[in-house]
């Protein structure tokens, strides 16, 4: 009897002692992240060492390939036939492998490129990176890869200019540069100087609109809902004809 | 044989019968309650529920302020959703934000003047160091861990919030704000007004 009596008080102290454990941990858990429902994650990718070896891992000439699918649009060495695609020649592969993967998630939104990211396994993804990643962006008069952009407008060359290499700090806006180089490089922040003019405004615009939302801890949104509709049309006009600082593929 | 002999022991003499019985179930019932409650604490220590930021071990390895620079908008206090000013279940306000090369997010926070206020700070990638126009505060955010001070705004009015650490290129531009609004109006403030002041 005293025998049996012991083990149960043994028993439910046992239990006793997981309920609390498990209790204040949740607790505690709870109390010190109480994220409110439902949670937004803007992107599935992030950018940890296992990513960056994984999306550098590609193989250019499976990629090269691979690609031929995608000619029709963003054009054989990465230059697309129209102003509204953007341009994949010597693209970070990091940003391809992104933007890949958020299409394929749905993080971010296109009826066009998402079916088409939804057919490409990841490795295809590396491999097609790694041979956008390779293609030159130096002029070649041989050929017709380059779209014809626009002539920018002559009184948003300063304002460009200006949001460009210095930003503006009353409104915590860092300079363009600083992310998308030649000054500085964010990870995952494609160089834009070789982008499509209407292609960069459209970009900026979804950006500030939220419709597209898929940037990391809130970069581009933050700084896109604060540019006035002039510097979104100077920004993009200036990028688009390569007056902005050249920056030359990233070398990473 | 073998037979035999396990079937002389199962079967007791009728006096010992009853007592022997309840040793018997009763080790059976600890066995059981001590199995469920190591399954518990084995769930409790391995499984990342989606409320969590981190599993049981995690938590016990790394502490509560500790996480993961790269993946704050993934798991965690610091997803986007969670981020600006919030409502503790206690009453109180908490806020939080992401220092970042070249930004601190959200760019525009609304706080309740008068009122303590718990505010929690992470970088996600090099130190950067938070300081608010007109007061004596300098918060360090620092990558892999949670500052947490709590601050309070004796007036309502607008505060500037620069970058004070040298972070990189676009470190001179590096600013954020701060509303510090009556609590009557901050009561009747969205959700969304909130949390990010510079989206409306
Ligand atoms: C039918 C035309 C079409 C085809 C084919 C196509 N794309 Fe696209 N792609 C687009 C359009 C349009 C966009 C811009 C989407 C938007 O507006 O958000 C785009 C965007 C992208 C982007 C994002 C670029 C950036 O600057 O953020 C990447 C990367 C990309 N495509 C890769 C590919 C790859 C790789 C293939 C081939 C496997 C491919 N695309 C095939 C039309 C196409
Ligand atoms: C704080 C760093 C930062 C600054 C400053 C910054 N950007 Fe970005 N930008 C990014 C990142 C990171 C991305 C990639 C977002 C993603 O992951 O989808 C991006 C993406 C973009 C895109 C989309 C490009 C594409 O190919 O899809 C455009 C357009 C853009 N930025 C324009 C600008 C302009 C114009 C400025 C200056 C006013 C600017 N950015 C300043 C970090 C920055
Ligand atoms: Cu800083």
């Amino acid at each position: 009897m005293l025998y049996s009596r012991g083990l149960r008080r043994i028993g439910s102290a046992v239990l006793t002692v997981a309920i609390v454990v498990m209790i204040s941990g949740s607790a505690l858990l709870l109390g010190s992240d109480a994220a409110e429902p439902p949670v937004r994650i803007p992107s599935n990718v992030a950018w940890t060492a296992t990513t960056i070896a994984k999306a550098s891992s590609g193989n250019p000439l499976r990629g090269l390939i691979i690609a031929r699918r995608c000619d029709r649009c963003h054009g054989r060495e990465g230059f697309s036939s129209s102003p509204a695609v953007p341009n994949l020649a010597a693209m970070d592969r990091l940003v391809v492998w992104k933007q890949l993967d958020d299409f394929r998630s749905g993080k971010r939104s296109s009826p066009v490129m998402q079916p088409i990211a939804n057919s490409l396994s990841e490795q295809d993804t590396a491999d097609v990176a790694a041979y956008y990643w390779m293609m030159p962006i130096a002029p070649d008069p041989m050929d017709d890869r380059a779209f014809p952009q626009p002539l920018p407008d002559p009184k948003h060359e300063a304002v460009a200019v200006r949001l460009i290499t210095a930003g503006d700090g009353s409104r915590g806006l860092p300079p363009c540069q600083a992310c998308h180089g030649p000054i500085g490089l964010v990870t995952g922040a494609p160089s834009l100087t070789t982008q499509n003019a209407p292609y960069l405004l459209e970009q900026i615009e979804a950006f500030a609109s939220g419709r597209r939302a898929n940037d990391i801890n809130l970069r581009m949104r933050s700084i896109a809902t604060q540019l006035t509709e002039e510097e979104r049309q100077a920004l993009s006009e200036s990028y688009g004809a390569g007056l902005a600082p050249s920056a030359g593929p990233p070398a990473r | 044989m073998p037979n035999s002999n396990s079937k002389v022991v199962l079967a007791p003499p009728p006096a010992e019968e009853q007592s022997g019985g309840e040793v018997k179930s009763s080790a059976r019932k600890m066995i059981r309650v001590a199995l469920i409650s190591i399954t518990l604490v084995c769930v409790w220590l391995t499984v990342r529920f989606p409320f969590q930021a981190e599993s049981g071990l995690e938590y016990l390895l790394n502490g509560p302020n500790s996480v993961n620079p790269q993946t704050l908008h993934l798991r965690g206090e610091f997803v986007e959703s969670n981020l600006g000013s919030t409502d503790d279940a206690g009453g109180g306000v908490t806020v939080r934000m992401i220092a970042e090369q070249y930004l601190f997010v959200p760019q525009c926070v609304v706080v309740p003047a008068g009122v303590p206020i718990r505010f929690r700070i992470t970088s996600a990638d090099v130190v950067h160091k938070l300081t608010i126009s007109g007061t004596e505060d300098q918060i360090k955010a620092v990558p892999g861990y949670v500052v947490e001070t709590r601050l309070q705004f004796p007036r309502a009015g607008v505060y500037e919030m620069p970058c004070h650490e040298f972070c990189g290129p676009g470190h001179y531009t590096m600013r954020s704000r701060l509303i510090a609004v009556p609590p009557e109006a901050f009561r009747n403030l969205s959700r969304e007004a909130r949390r990010d002041c510079a989206l409306q």
